[in-house]
């Protein structure tokens, strides 16, 4: 906390550029002057010797505007939204979660290879995306398992296994805690098609992104939303690349990359912190501090103040907020989208929440954790209560419209999920292209060899199921 | 090599002069039996060796219009200088470009251009690339320059998993094509283990990337340019030993040398030698010395693109059967690049010439 008041007095609310230490190396200077004259630092002397003292038991404060049942507490941050945008805020969330909790059914029963659900981190990502222009370019994670059940889907429809067609039976339990993925949820308040979560889902003939990747690495050119990649944090020097060319190109564009508490670990993160800061990148660094990396909590992930804490280290404007509290994610992002665009300069936004639902498909988390900590963020504090109870108070919303939303949500969901299900893989020829933009030769030999190889064999591999 | 250090040792005794430092040393007594000048030198295995090859340029070419002298780096320089003329969107950056480099391929580029276009990064192999894919994402020309081939490994993941990929797994969604990673590479007489290496094996077999090495200052620009306009990412190695020793006429103007086409500089019917970069005119000269002493015809190819390869001219048709002798592969021992030892590491000549001797005697 004092470090990070410090950082403030240094670099106060805009990077003052005669601070900088770059301008002072540029300065005459007296040899005389007892000042610090090295390029370095701009700092004074001082004859104590005294270590800082990193400050975790009292950490940078955590920005809300809604208290846990859903009350605005200062009235003054309150973004008064129209009733129509917050209802979109809630179906948004709510239509993910009923997704995640079919998708992640039907990987139980064989019909998709791995899911990935976020339950709890719903406000996380639609206060962010609501928060951004349409064309801002989005960098999402996928925190990937090291998944062992990577159970190939020419499985689906074996002996034993659930048959293509009929309907799903499990009854999605209330309390299944299910969850969404921020880059599920940002596509979802874009309007990204249900059809085509699916699809990619199943990698069938309506993926975009050709059946090549593992369920839930979404990606979609026109709503401006980079395909997901399984390695961790690689997004984030990515991210920021593309923000110096939007403000090269002038575009009036910024850039969000997301990441976890567990990815801001890796090598990729301190880079695209310093490069962002160094070259003075108009990007919105977003982390979902949910507790966890799988079974790493953060007491093992990190000993400083969180990842708030490391934005002034690279002088990084930083804030750190109530992720479960959506209107305090959406008023965070959006005056740092504003002030991105117009000071070309990165900010750091740490949204604290917590991880409900497993990992994944192939994690379960009861190993590590106990059953009540899980309830406590289901039933006290979750985003979508929060945001409930906040459209019931103004009369927005009520019981009777919350269980036709639920039926409807369902049925659109289970409607898509069908449709996906019952559509063909793509042609096996889609195996090969793509590796470059033209196809070299020596590709075109393997391409033409595998035709020939299931004209012999193609008994043994699952043709059925896939495009002629 | 040895040419090298002694103009080096004028050049240091000649600024000293200029500075009066040298008078100071003078008159401290610190002077003698300082620094005398190489050839004073009594014992010669005390002297540096001299290069391993001899550059050997290419006759002129006529097709491309005006040309200038140059050697390899102002050969990238005069490409990069295209490229940025060309293409408002193409930057080039990495460690100490701005200033020109710590190789002088960048040097007037800051000015001519600007700084948001020719700058430093920080210190940080996967930042460089990240960032560089991140640009080429956008569609933005990424000219990312890696400071020595040997400190690639931390954007290793990166190029690999990331560049190598981003089209095929995005369904073509999205790409990285307009990105090429530049780095200088190999032998240099002195480097060691972290200044000498010639690490393309490593991305020879990452479908999705090219991975090109140049012999010359011709073929440096035309595939450097290549590179940059081909719409995959591209790694280009530039044998640093070259960056100054190899001298030859460049055309002024930009033009392309096709990528994954090997060159056939010289034909032969006896044996075939295949190489690319500095090594190409180690094997030059391995022809002549075989035709020389041996009567035996080499074929020379320059392999010039490592990823996607040129099969088709380096083997015209399966041939295994028709190979008269297994196939001799000269290169460095398995060990690290040494530093006092690189006379002995590297494939010479002789080691090069004796393998083609047991070649022709198998």
């Amino acid at each position: 906390m004092a470090l990070a008041a410090r950082a403030a007095r240094v670099w106060g609310s805009r990077r003052g550029w005669r601070q900088h230490p770059r301008w002072q190396q540029e300065q005459h200077f007296s040899s005389l002057d007892d000042k610090p004259q090295f390029p370095g630092a701009s700092a004074e002397f001082v004859d104590k010797l005294e270590f800082i003292q990193p400050n975790v038991i009292s950490g940078i404060p955590i920005y809300r505007v809604m208290d846990r049942q859903g009350q605005i507490i200062n009235p003054s941050e309150d973004p008064h939204l129209p009733q129509e945008k917050v209802l979109k805020f809630y179906k948004s969330m709510t239509l993910l979660n009923t997704m995640d909790r079919i998708l992640y059914e039907s990987q139980r029963q064989g019909r998709i290879s791995f899911y990935m659900t976020n339950y709890g981190e719903e406000g996380t990502h639609v206060g962010s995306a609501a928060a951004l222009d349409n064309t801002d370019l989005v960098f999402g994670q996928y925190r990937e398992a090291g998944t062992t059940a990577f159970r190939e889907q020419k499985q689906m429809g074996g002996p034993g296994r659930f048959q293509p067609g009929s309907r799903l039976t499990s009854e999605c339990k209330e309390g299944s805690n299910t969850r969404t993925e921020e880059n599920q949820c940002v596509l979802m308040y874009r309007d990204y098609p249900l059809e085509q979560f699916m699809a990619q889902c199943y990698g069938n003939v309506n993926d975009p992104g050709k059946g090549r990747q593992m369920p839930v690495h979404y990606g979609c050119k026109e709503r401006h939303f980079v395909t997901i990649s399984s390695p961790l944090a690689t997004q984030i020097p990515q991210a920021v690349g593309a923000a110096y060319a939007a403000k090269r190109a002038n575009a009036n564009r910024i850039v969000i990359c997301y990441f976890g508490e567990g990815a801001a670990s890796e090598g990729d993160a301190h880079a695209g912190f310093n490069f962002a800061a160094t070259l003075e990148c108009p990007i919105i660094f977003f982390c979902r501090n949910n507790g966890y990396a799988i079974s790493t909590p953060t007491s093992e992930q990190y000993r400083g103040d969180g990842i708030a804490a490391r934005g002034p280290g690279y002088g990084i404007l930083s804030i750190r907020v109530d992720g479960n509290d959506v209107f305090a994610v959406y008023n965070a992002t959006k005056e740092a989208r504003r002030r991105a665009v117009a000071e070309n300069q990165p900010f750091l936004i740490e949204a604290m929440t917590y991880r409900i639902g497993h990992h994944s498909t192939s994690d379960d988390s009861s190993a590590y954790r106990s059953v009540d900590e899980v309830n406590y963020w289901d039933k006290q504090d979750h985003p979508i209560s929060r945001l409930r109870h906040y459209m019931q108070s103004r009369g927005w919303w009520d019981d009777e419209q919350e269980k036709a939303w639920r039926k409807q949500s369902r049925k659109k969901v289970m409607e898509a999920f069908e449709e996906a299900e019952r559509k063909l893989k793509p042609n096996p020829s889609l195996l090969f292209s793509d590796v470059y933009q033209e196809m070299p030769a020596q590709l075109r030999k393997q391409q033409e060899s595998l035709t020939r190889h299931l004209q012999t064999y193609g008994e043994h591999y699952p043709l059925d199921h896939f495009e002629k | 090599m040895a040419a090298e250090a002694a103009a080096a040792g004028r050049l240091w005794l000649s600024a000293c002069r200029a500075g009066g430092h040298w008078r100071r040393l003078c008159s401290a007594g610190l002077l003698r039996g300082f620094l005398q000048p190489a050839s004073a030198v009594g014992d010669a295995a005390r002297r540096r060796q001299l290069a391993h090859f001899t550059f050997q340029p290419d006759p002129e070419h006529q097709d491309y219009g005006q040309t200038q002298k140059m050697n390899l780096f102002q050969a990238v320089t005069s490409a990069l200088d295209n490229s940025l003329a060309k293409d408002p969107t193409a930057v080039i950056f990495g460690e100490d470009v701005a200033f020109g480099g710590v190789f002088r391929c960048t040097v007037g580029l800051r000015d001519k251009y600007g700084k948001d276009r020719v700058f430093n990064t920080p210190l940080c192999e996967q930042g460089i690339v990240g960032f560089g894919i991140g640009i080429a994402v956008t569609g933005a020309t990424a000219i990312a320059e890696i400071q020595f081939a040997d400190y690639i490994f931390p954007a290793f993941d990166q190029i690999v998993n990331e560049a190598a990929k981003y089209r095929y797994r995005s369904g073509d969604l999205f790409n990285c094509g307009s990105l090429t990673i530049r780095s200088p590479w190999g032998c240099v007489g002195h480097g060691a283990l972290y200044h000498s290496q010639s690490p393309e094996a490593f991305f020879a077999h990452c479908p999705g990337i090219k991975v090109v090495v140049p012999r010359s200052p011709f073929q440096a620009k035309g595939l450097l340019l290549s590179c940059i306009e081909d719409k995959n990412p591209c790694i280009f190695f530039e044998p640093k030993i070259l960056y100054r020793a190899a001298v030859e006429q460049v055309p002024v103007e930009p033009y392309n040398i096709p990528l994954s086409q090997a060159e056939i500089i010289q034909e032969g019917s006896d044996v075939t030698l295949v190489a690319w970069g500095t090594q190409v005119h180690v094997i030059r000269e391995v022809a002549s010395m075989a035709q020389e002493k041996l009567g035996v015809s080499c074929e020379v190819i320059d392999l010039r693109t490592i990823l996607p390869w040129d099969v088709d001219t380096v083997c015209k048709e399966e041939c295994f059967l028709n190979l008269e002798a297994p196939i001799s592969r000269v290169c460095g021992y398995d060990t690290p690049f040494p530093h006092i030892f690189e006379p002995f590491y590297i494939p010479d000549k002789w080691k090069c010439y004796d393998a083609l001797r047991k070649m022709i005697n198998y």
